[in-house]
């Protein structure tokens, strides 16, 4: 993998997030109400309105709007929430971190599970386990994560009542950092149905990526080699086969972790995680523009690095893929 | 002709293989089972429903529940009548209601008494000799154990009746004031008109109200109450034999009064009536006190016991208890409407109902799935749901593959400047994260279904880009292809006639993956309320399941919709699974 080619990628991804930015603000200033109309309450008098239109730098023309937007952004200023008359930087941070705290404590799980099974399955292949296993992994993609939240808040929640159904933290509470909320047990009592819904989810796609990337390396010369050296079908499998196979598992685990941000909104709905996905949905609600556009854009930074990750991660583990 | 014909049949063989690889798939085979009963399901939608998904379904049943320990329990219903009123007579109560219905009932099991009438019986009183009703249009029935007989009372609809002088003499009461005193001798006279034989009391108002309910006082007089806050008490005459006469009861209330009774033995009294009137006696000659009623729904039905405990039943599956001391209200989880209410061998018993909304009601024969919390049927609003999401899904697959296809099959063959614009397009769609910009887009627009699948299909079809891309890429140096250049042909026929065939097969691979994920996406939306407005989709079912807060109890509400779509999502992935090895030949071996 020469230099040239990280760099050349890094300025395309550069690039998509720029026009990505583009196309957003211009979306959002042509789609999107007024925020003036649809943040503040009704009954505000065109002096009062233009004012506050004035303060918001919303009253210019708009292509000097995008020019401004876009020199902040290079200063990593990302403007005051409409809403929460808050810099944007930190509402979005808060959020992010308890997106990602639970996103991916769900992929971590789902690929320390799926990966073993996945291989497992390989070995099992054309039995009945391996039917059942793969019908399963099926059923839980198939299965859409909000009915299956929904099930579970019935089920552990309501009927039984063993785990809390909304929030990260038992109301009220006092944290006074990120850490100190997280690093409780009623936390972890919140996390769980959350965080075991959306592992399941995810459960299907190492599993069945992982068992069909065996079968393909089973087919390998030197798998043969190993055998006919005479270890174990136990040691061929998990020592020579699966550490081949891994390869598109762990570029597949960049691009999920890529779109974890974006990550699932209604999970967040379903158990009322003050995630970023709940937040750019009220932001598009309530034309919040500076908040919708920085949480679209963290969302995207995510996705563009982690696939750039995983172009280069392929490269590096693959000695067989020659990029350029 | 020879060559063309060749290349047309190789065509379409070439275009069938994917349908060779499912069937020899069990799994898959099983997949086109599934997704065939579905999409049959969506196309036969009217004639599968058993209801109009969006009708608010009303039902009358002959309802009953009984008080058991602490609780009011709905028991399975007797029929399909309503039942209107409960006379006890002993251990025994005998229930009349629509359509003549009568039935008497021994503290645990229900039987039919002989149907003498078709008109709707309002009122039952039970005495030694028999048990006589009264209902609509003048009817009275007469329930002896001989000979039951059907018998009139002019025209008017009756609305109460109670036995007077001893049981001798029934005194009924109806609309337009009426208040007949009936000696029970003219009931075994043998004339079917029973107005000769019968005296009409003169009501002392005099405006033509309508009376609702009479009851026999502990001193052998009776009250009547109706609209309007009317009473009257009926008093018997000095010497036997006479009618009686009425005289103007005050009440401190003039809401509409819908039932009465006085406990026979102590003389306490309960009259209920709409917005949760409740009047109260504590003894014969006690005043009448008017209790803050705990629910102000309408209540039809009276009970007060000796103890000084009374039953106040109504509308609505209201039940109110009054405990010697303050009224409450019972939970009856129930929306059915309740007409009368009694203790029948030491235990409350209350009756209903006529056409009543069945909201939030669990399977049943009649709503498979239960309905909804607007009473509509949910089994019905699953059948109509498969159609958006087949419509969807096909709809949105068919625009991803015709888009994603041609991308490629463009950037493929032509190369150059045209694949690296059009490939610089797929890698700014590959930065979006799919779901937030779904959201935005279907938000940014008025909600309708072009807009869900243009929301679902503008991001989707980067992957078969690439894909079909690559595949292009390695074809377009293949010797047929350089064959056909020589030979003359366009681009475009190339393209289209020659390359074209050759990506088919993995054109439905990426059709199947597509139209399980567009499934799902339009689930997704219309979960969080930002599908096609006005209609009836899985994700919507759920949608309206959460925002109504039954969810939380309401199971048969939440399990059918996610099932259908996990059944109908798995049964795409079967069948990709077995398309899978077109793309990836390394897989035919397993």
């Amino acid at each position: 993998m020469s230099r040239t080619y990280v760099l050349r990628r890094g300025l395309q991804a550069i690039g998509t997030l720029l026009v990505i930015v583009t196309i957003l603000f211009f979306l959002f200033r042509l789609g999107l109400p007024d925020p003036t109309v649809a943040l503040v309450t009704e009954g505000l008098s065109p002096e009062d309105r233009a004012v506050i239109r004035e303060r918001f730098g919303l009253d210019r023309p708009l292509f000097e709007q995008y020019v401004i937007y876009l020199g902040n952004i290079v200063r990593g200023e990302f403007g005051t929430s409409f809403y929460y008359k808050a810099p944007v930087a930190g509402v979005v941070w808060e959020k992010f971190a308890n997106t990602m705290v639970l996103m991916l404590v769900a992929i971590v799980i789902a690929y320390l599970l799926g990966i073993p099974l996945g291989a497992y399955l390989a070995w099992k292949r054309g039995t009945r386990t391996d039917t059942v296993g793969i019908v399963l992994g099926l059923m839980f993609r198939s299965a859409p994560m909000f009915w299956t939240g929904m099930l579970a808040v019935l089920l552990f929640g309501v009927a039984l009542g063993w785990l809390p159904t909304s929030g990260m933290r038992t109301l009220p509470y006092e944290a006074a950092t990120f850490f100190h909320k997280v690093f409780t047990l009623d936390f972890l009592r919140h996390l769980i149905m959350p965080a075991t819904i959306i592992a399941l989810f995810y459960l299907g796609s190492p599993l069945l990526i992982m068992r069909n990337t065996m079968l393909e390396v089973y087919g390998e010369d030197f798998i043969e080699m190993a055998r006919a050296k005479g270890l174990r079908e136990r040691d061929v499998l998990y020592r020579h086969a699966a550490r081949n196979a891994l390869l598109p598992v762990i570029t597949q685990l960049a691009v999920t972790i890529g779109l974890a941000a974006g990550g699932q909104v209604v999970v967040e709905v379903v158990f009322s995680w003050p995630g970023l996905g709940r937040e750019i949905l009220q932001a598009v609600r309530t034309s919040d523009f500076p908040l919708a556009q920085a949480t679209f854009m963290l969302m995207a930074v995510l996705v563009i690095t982690m696939n750039f990750l995983a172009d280069l991660l392929y490269g590096a583990l693959d000695p067989r893929v020659k990029l350029q | 002709m020879r060559p063309r014909q060749r290349s047309r049949s190789r065509y379409l063989a070439q275009a069938f293989a994917p349908l060779r690889l499912i069937f020899h798939d069990r799994l898959a085979t099983t997949g086109v089972v599934i997704l065939g009963t579905v999409i049959v399901m969506a196309l036969a939608a009217p004639w599968v429903a058993t209801h109009d998904p969006r009708a608010i379904v009303e039902r009358a049943e002959g309802s009953w529940m009984t008080w058991d320990e602490d609780a009011w329990r709905v028991q399975p219903a007797i029929g399909l009548e309503p039942l209107y009123d409960l006379a006890v007579r002993g251990g025994e109560a005998i229930a009349v209601g629509a359509d003549g219905l009568a039935k008497r009932f021994d503290g645990r099991a229900w039987t039919a008494l002989p149907r003498i009438t078709e008109a709707t019986l309002r009122a039952v009183a039970a005495g030694d000799t028999g048990a006589i009703a009264v209902g609509d249009g003048g009817v009275v029935a007469w329930y002896v154990d001989d000979e039951p007989r059907a018998l009139r009372l002019g025209d008017a609809d009756l609305h109460g009746v109670t036995l007077v002088d001893d049981g001798r003499s029934a005194l009924i009461v109806g609309a337009g004031e009426a208040v007949w005193h009936l000696p029970l001798a003219a009931l075994e006279a043998g004339e079917t008109d029973l107005e000769p034989r019968t005296t009409r009391l003169a009501s002392p108002v005099g405006r033509g109200l309508l009376l609702r309910a009479v009851a026999t006082d502990a001193d052998g007089s009776a009250i009547a109450v109706g609209e309007r806050g009317l009473a009257l008490t009926w008093s018997p005459d000095a010497a036997p034999g006479g009618a009686g006469s009425l005289a103007l009861l005050t009440l401190p209330s003039f809401r509409d009064f819908n039932g009465l009774h006085v406990d026979p033995d102590g003389g306490r009294a309960l009259i209920v009536g709409e917005r949760g009137t409740l009047l109260r006696r504590e003894g014969p000659d006690a005043r009448w006190v008017e209790d803050p009623p705990p629910d102000t729904r309408a209540l039809r039905g009276a009970w007060i016991g000796n103890d000084g405990r009374a039953w106040a039943v109504g509308r609505n599956g209201v039940a109110l208890s009054f405990d010697g001391e303050a009224w409450q209200r019972d939970v009856t989880g129930t929306e059915r409407h309740f007409w009368a209410v009694a203790e029948v061998a030491g235990r409350p018993l209350a009756i209903g109902s006529d056409p009543f909304v069945d909201k939030l009601a669990p399977p049943s024969a009649v709503h498979w799935f239960g309905t909804d919390h607007l009473g509509r049927d949910l089994f019905s609003q699953n059948v109509y749901g498969s159609r958006i999401a087949l419509l969807v899904g096909f709809l949105g697959a068919a625009l991803v593959v015709l888009i994603g296809a041609n991308v490629g099959l463009f950037a493929g063959y032509f190369r150059g400047r045209t694949d690296t614009i059009l490939m610089r397009i797929v890698d700014v769609m590959y930065g979006i994260p799919f779901e937030p910009f779904a959201m935005i887009l279907v938000l940014l627009f008025d909600p309708s279904l072009l807009i869900v699948i243009l929301a679902i299909s503008l991001l989707s079809w980067r992957t078969v880009a690439r894909l079909i891309r690559s595949q292009v890429l390695s074809l377009s140096e293949r010797p047929f292809v350089k064959a056909a250049r020589v030979a003359g042909a366009s681009d475009l026929r190339i393209l289209y006639l020659h390359i074209a065939p050759n990506v088919l097969p993995l054109v439905f691979l990426e059709l199947a993956i597509i139209l399980g994920a567009s499934i799902i996406a339009e689930a997704t939306l219309s979960f969080l309320g930002l599908g096609p407005p006005q209609s009836i989709s899985w994700g919507g079912i759920l949608h309206n399941a959460r925002l109504s807060g039954a969810w939380r109890t309401a199971w048969w509400w939440n399990i059918p919709p996610g099932a259908f779509i996990m059944i109908t999502v798995l049964a795409v992935f079967f069948i990709s699974r077995a398309l899978e090895v077109i793309a990836n030949p390394r897989l035919r071996g397993r």
